[in-house]
């Protein structure tokens, strides 16, 4: 899918998330989907497979976010299912996350952990990242298994490694 | 005429078998000897000469042939002979060509056979140094991979909830403390 085409998703998504008053809820819900069909490579397929009806796409995603998601994100996602784009929803949700920041003036920290992190701590490394980058940031936390244990921060091009994996391949490759 | 009869009754009588008894055959075989023969002398004595005188040119031309030959042939194994003669000497030049290259080859093979001798022994010396090093390197790495995938499991085994939380809030901890 082109940049444009992202773009434009993502535009709309914003547009709609903010006249329905919930952009934060939607961004954030979104992004969690975004990065679980980026790492499930059945769920991935299944959302894409040209060879099932839209409609039965469509299904398998009210089902999958029933009572987990707001109804203006389980109505983005059907109509992106049902446009066939669903492996660009990784790509349009983090192009929404990063509309949303730019119109706050907040940047956005992808937080990758082993286990998910309590609201608080998300609170604490929202402030230590921001005393650090002089900006107001945003924490949006990814459950990643291969982190094994520690915290993975990206927050635009810098990367702060402090996971258990890179320790234990440094360990590696200084052998 | 009676003499003639005595004659020839004298002739019948002492002629024997080599002869025949009738002399008047033998006049007439005569006299057609004599016109044979001076026809013969008259026709066939020119072609009888031209057939001599060619076949007497024919052998001269032959003999003349034959005597070029023989000069041919003497000329060519006095040929053959300074060939031999030149081909003898060749093939000691030759030969002393090659007995001396056999010499300078010997000298060569021996030197290169040494110096190849030091070569391969070199070459020898390296490829062991290589292969121990390699076998140590292969050795080392196997046993960093066992090593960490030991480690790994450790570390995995010990990753308890209060573990992560403890990582999460020490990471926390050092993005503040770095500011």
């Amino acid at each position: 899918m082109s940049d444009n085409r992202i773009n434009a998703y993502a535009d709309a998504a914003h547009r709609i998330a903010r006249a329905e008053d919930n952009l934060s809820e939607v961004e954030d819900e979104l992004f969690r989907l975004g990065r679980l069909i980026e790492s499930n490579d059945e769920l991935r397929s299944t959302l894409s497979d040209a060879r099932l009806p839209a409609a039965r796409r469509q299904q398998i995603v009210e089902d999958l976010l029933e009572g987990k998601a707001t109804g203006t994100t389980t109505a983005l996602v059907s109509m992106i299912v049902a446009a066939g784009r669903a492996n660009d929803l990784p790509k349009i949700a983090d192009e929404l996350v990063q509309r949303s920041a730019a119109d706050s003036g907040v940047a956005v920290a992808e937080v990758r952990s082993a286990v998910p992190l309590t609201d608080e701590q998300i609170a604490r490394l929202a402030e230590a990242l921001s005393a650090r980058t002089n900006r107001r940031v945003t924490v949006k936390n990814v459950v990643d298994p291969t982190v094994m244990g520690g915290v993975v921060t990206q927050i635009g091009d810098s990367v702060l490694d402090g996971s258990v994996r890179t320790r234990l391949n440094q360990l590696r490759e200084a052998f | 005429m009676h003499h003639y009869h005595l004659f020839a009754n004298l002739l019948g009588k002492a002629n024997g078998p080599w002869l025949s008894g009738d002399l008047q055959k033998v006049a007439w075989m005569a006299a057609a000897f004599v016109v044979m023969a001076i026809i013969l002398l008259k026709f066939g004595k020119q072609p009888f000469m031209d057939m001599l005188a060619n076949r007497q040119e024919r052998i001269r031309t032959e003999l003349d042939t034959v005597a070029q030959q023989r000069l041919s042939a003497e000329a060519e194994r006095d040929r053959i002979k300074a060939a031999l003669a030149d081909s003898d000497a060749e093939a000691a030049r030759i030969l002393s060509e090659a007995r001396a290259a056999a010499e300078r080859l010997d000298v060569d093979t021996a030197a290169r056979t040494e110096h190849e001798l030091v070569q391969l022994r070199e070459r020898a010396t390296a490829d062991l140094a290589s292969t121990r090093r390699q076998a140590e390197a292969d050795l080392s790495a196997e046993l960093s991979r066992l090593s960490l995938g030991a480690a790994e499991r450790v570390v995995r085994n010990s990753l308890d909830d209060a573990t992560q939380q403890r990582l999460i809030d020490d990471y926390i901890s050092q993005v503040g403390a770095q500011n």
